[in-house]
């Protein structure tokens, strides 16, 4: 199949959902602004009938003045060299999603991360238990609403350094500036 | 001889038992587990166990200025860490709407393929001990070295260099420097043929490797498997020449496939792409003393910088796969989320875990090697 | 509160069977021990443990380029058969645990070399809430070898320097472990929680190597024995050591 028969598929996969807004951003690059509800339908479509079949990666943004996560799922067609990112917002309140891997297998990776890192659930996903935080037990460290410098005074102590050199600054009136 | 008191034992008949495979075992590439669930020698359950080498990159870096964070990207991926800073600067680059002058763009281009012969060197190495070939490892580590002399020369750094800076490249390149990449490229070509005998056309090797951890299309395409890994799968896809960055296009350059899937295509793939690093290389070298300029493109103060807002996909083709970064800027001089996406958060868990299915334990290493897998860039 | 801050009194020492009478002041033992740190000092074998980014200027270290088997340093795979435990770069809490368990599997003498700036007081990733800041809080490091990351003659001559310490016998860090294990004990606990434990009985090493010292017991080993005690009620644990102890009363 031919690039341009491809591309045509593109358009129409978008003109066919409702609601998704579509962004030129640069050559190869297409932002899509999608509801949570049909994000998983547009993904089916560009997989099944504009060949995107490559999951680039699932990203996840924290965004604490609208109390929602943003989902950006960056899916790659080997055939056009077009990279869609399709975005779409859920309620921090639900915390909850659908998963993708039925679709494309790679999501389990990164769902089972951001579920760690931001305690947003995947349901349906079939690897959902801890992988990199096993041995955690605070907040999802990813959310802006945990500060991690605080979490490290409060835990950690620092060596003492007060090297020579640096106090005949000090007694100069110079010093480290916090 | 029998002892007088032997007596023969019946041992029970082999069953199901787990393993625990690293953290600490030389088999394992870097600080990384495996538990294996084994029926006599066979592999009947993977699980990758990861987080050893967490240290919450993505978090400490929407505490950092967008300038600081270039000396915490490189250390993302230990074995190759140029693709990182390259990436993480490409991402800056097209928020903050930066030109890069050309000369940076042709020494990013140097910089990078050498990180990918070094890096290739080093998993040569590293597979070849775990096929129990511990000269090849010697030859590996040591020829790797050579190129580590020429990084520091470069940048002043052997591992991390810190070289690649949003809007350019940080110095350019002592005297006489390009003369000594020649040089380094000849010794390369020369000593091909000696791996050859020694590794590629090995018997051991190539029998221990052929049949080890195949990969069908169909698998590596569903599974997200990219780089070298797709491409010893007959599916010719780099992001070099698919989706290309820097001055990619101005150069000729072949994308090597083979079609068994198998380790021993793979670490035949990287074979064939270390001879293209090095004919992308003396092109780099005929035509960089012809491009002349800055190497640097003027910045704004970088201790108040404030990137405009927006957001970066930006993508390189890293030794080990696509290299991805996800940049979010609401305009700050913090970002406000960076996402990163190795190529071996795919291969060296789901992939590897289904790999090793059916394999034996002794052969697990080796798959983990061939798919190249680099455990800090899972962990982050 | 006041129950807890009443410590064990330190139990005699069980008699093992196999413990040697040794003379410190003898003249032959004297000789015999400066003969046997020459020789521990020439073969020395380093833990592969790939702790962190460090770990990368290792093989350039061992093989042909820089060499360390000159020395007498190569690598070794068991934790028993090692002599130095290379920390190589910043440790997460998850790595830490590990490396506490392999330590401890360690026959002494042994040295912990923390290699990298992030051992010494968590380098770059000061604020980073996965890595431990300090490594000599859990555990007694001999030697540190700063740098981001130090080079593969900085390990060498790190190296270079223990075999000297060794030869002098100052290398002796791992009794420490020992004589103050109450407070590395604590700070595991401080990071790990209060149920931290660990399969080696550390408090009948120290007893067996007549290495208890003041500091050995406290209010932590305290916590560590009520734990154990508990889940010895409920059948739980893998820490028996009585019947090898019988087995050994018994030879």
């Amino acid at each position: 199949m031919s690039k341009e028969i491809k591309a045509v598929r593109l358009d129409e996969v978008l003109g066919e959902m409702e609601g998704a807004v579509m962004q030129r951003k640069r050559p190869g690059r297409i932002r899509v602004d999608i509801e949570a509800d049909a994000l998983p339908t547009l993904l089916q479509l560009l997989k099944g009938r504009a060949g995107y079949l490559h999951l680039s990666s699932i990203s996840c943004v924290d965004w604490p003045e609208d109390e929602e996560f943003e989902l950006v799922y960056h899916v790659w067609s080997y055939e056009t060299g077009v990279l869609v990112s399709a975005h779409t917002r859920i309620s921090k309140q639900s915390a909850r999603y659908i998963s993708v891997y039925d679709l494309y297998v790679p999501a389990g990776f990164f769902e089972r991360d951001i579920y760690e890192m931001y305690g947003l659930y995947f349901e349906g996903s079939p690897h959902m238990e801890k992988f990199i935080l096993t041995e955690w037990n605070g907040p999802p460290p990813m959310l802006k609403s945990f500060d991690t410098e605080e979490f490290v005074r409060d835990t950690f102590d620092w060596k003492e350094y007060n090297p020579d050199w640096l106090q005949e600054i000090v007694a100069k009136g110079g010093g480290i500036v916090e | 001889m029998r002892p007088e008191n032997y007596k023969s034992v019946e041992h029970p008949p082999s069953h199901e038992y787990e393993l625990n495979f690293g953290p600490n075992h030389p088999g394992i590439e870097g600080n990384y587990a495996l538990k294996v669930k084994l029926e006599g020698d066979v592999v009947t359950e993977a699980k990758a166990d990861g987080g050893y080498l967490h240290r919450g990159f993505e978090k400490l870096m929407e505490t950092r200025l967008w300038m600081q964070n270039i000396a915490l990207v490189p250390r993302i991926c230990v074995p190759d860490p140029v693709p990182m800073e390259v990436v993480y600067s490409l991402g800056v680059e097209e928020l903050g709407g930066l030109e890069v002058p050309a000369r940076a763009q042709w020494l990013r281009v140097l910089h990078l393929e050498l990180s990918r012969i070094a890096a290739h060197l080093f998993t040569f190495g590293g597979h070849a001990a775990t096929t129990g070939m511990y000269s090849n490892m010697f030859w590996g580590v040591t020829d790797r070295d050579y190129v580590l002399d020429l990084f520091e020369q470069m940048s002043g750094g052997r591992v991390y260099h810190m070289y690649n800076v949003p809007g350019g490249v940080r110095r350019d390149l002592p005297d006489g420097f390009l003369a000594r990449v020649s040089e380094l490229l000849d010794y390369l070509e020369r000593r091909l043929p000696q791996y050859d005998d020694l590794f590629f056309a090995n018997a051991v090797f190539i029998d221990r490797a052929r049949g080890t951890g195949t990969l069908t299309q169909e698998q590596a395409l569903s599974w997200g498997v990219t780089g070298p890994n797709l491409r010893a799968c007959g599916l010719s896809f780099d992001v070099r020449r698919d989706d290309p960055y820097l001055v990619y296009d101005q150069l000729e350059f072949d994308i090597p496939t083979e079609t068994a899937g198998d380790a021993l295509a793979r670490t035949l793939v990287r074979r064939a792409e270390l001879i293209q690093s090095i004919r992308i290389l003396r092109q780099v070298i005929a035509r960089l003393p012809g491009i002349d300029g800055p190497i640097r493109c003027p910045l704004p103060n970088p201790l108040a910088w404030n990137v405009p807002m927006g957001e970066a996909y930006p993508r390189v083709e890293s030794s080990k796969g696509e290299l991805c970064f996800y940049l979010v800027s609401t305009g700050g001089d913090r970002p406000h989320r960076v996402h990163v996406r190795g190529p071996s958060s795919m291969h060296a868990v789901q992939v590897l875990e289904r790999l090793s299915i059916g394999t034996r334990i002794e052969d697990v290493a080796q798959t983990m090697f061939s798919l190249d897998a680099c455990p800090p860039e899972v962990d982050r | 509160m006041s129950e807890e801050k009443t410590f064990p009194a330190i139990p005699p020492a069980v008699s093992t069977g196999i413990a040697c009478e040794t003379k410190k002041d003898s003249f032959l033992q004297r000789v015999m021990d400066g003969f046997a740190e020459f020789c521990r000092a020439r073969s020395l074998f380093i833990l592969h443990y790939c702790t962190g980014c460090g770990a990368i200027e290792l093989p350039p270290a061992i093989t042909s380029r820089f060499d360390l088997e000159r020395l007498g340093v190569s690598p070794m795979v068991t934790p028993r058969q090692a002599d130095i435990l290379l920390i190589t770069g910043y440790v997460s809490i998850k790595t830490l645990k590990r490396i506490i368990l392999t330590y401890e599997q360690m026959q002494g003498p042994k040295y912990v070399i923390g290699i990298c700036s992030c051992t010494v007081n968590g380098g770059m990733y000061w604020n980073s809430y996965a890595t431990a800041k300090q490594l000599n809080e859990y555990l007694p490091v001999d030697m540190y070898i700063a740098g981001c990351m130090p080079r593969p003659e900085a390990v060498q001559e790190g190296l270079k320097q223990l075999r000297e310490k060794i030869e002098s016998g100052e290398a002796n860090s791992w009794e420490d472990y020992f004589k103050r294990y109450d407070h590395y004990l604590g700070n595991q606990q401080h990071l790990f929680g209060d149920d931290w434990h660990t399969p080696t009985d550390v408090i009948g090493e120290a007893r067996h190597y007549d290495l208890l010292g003041d500091e050995s017991l406290g209010e932590h080993t305290v916590r560590l024995e009520k734990y154990l005690q508990h889940h010895q009620e409920l059948g739980l644990t893998n820490v028996e050591l009585e019947p090898e102890n019988k087995e050994l009363m018994e030879r």
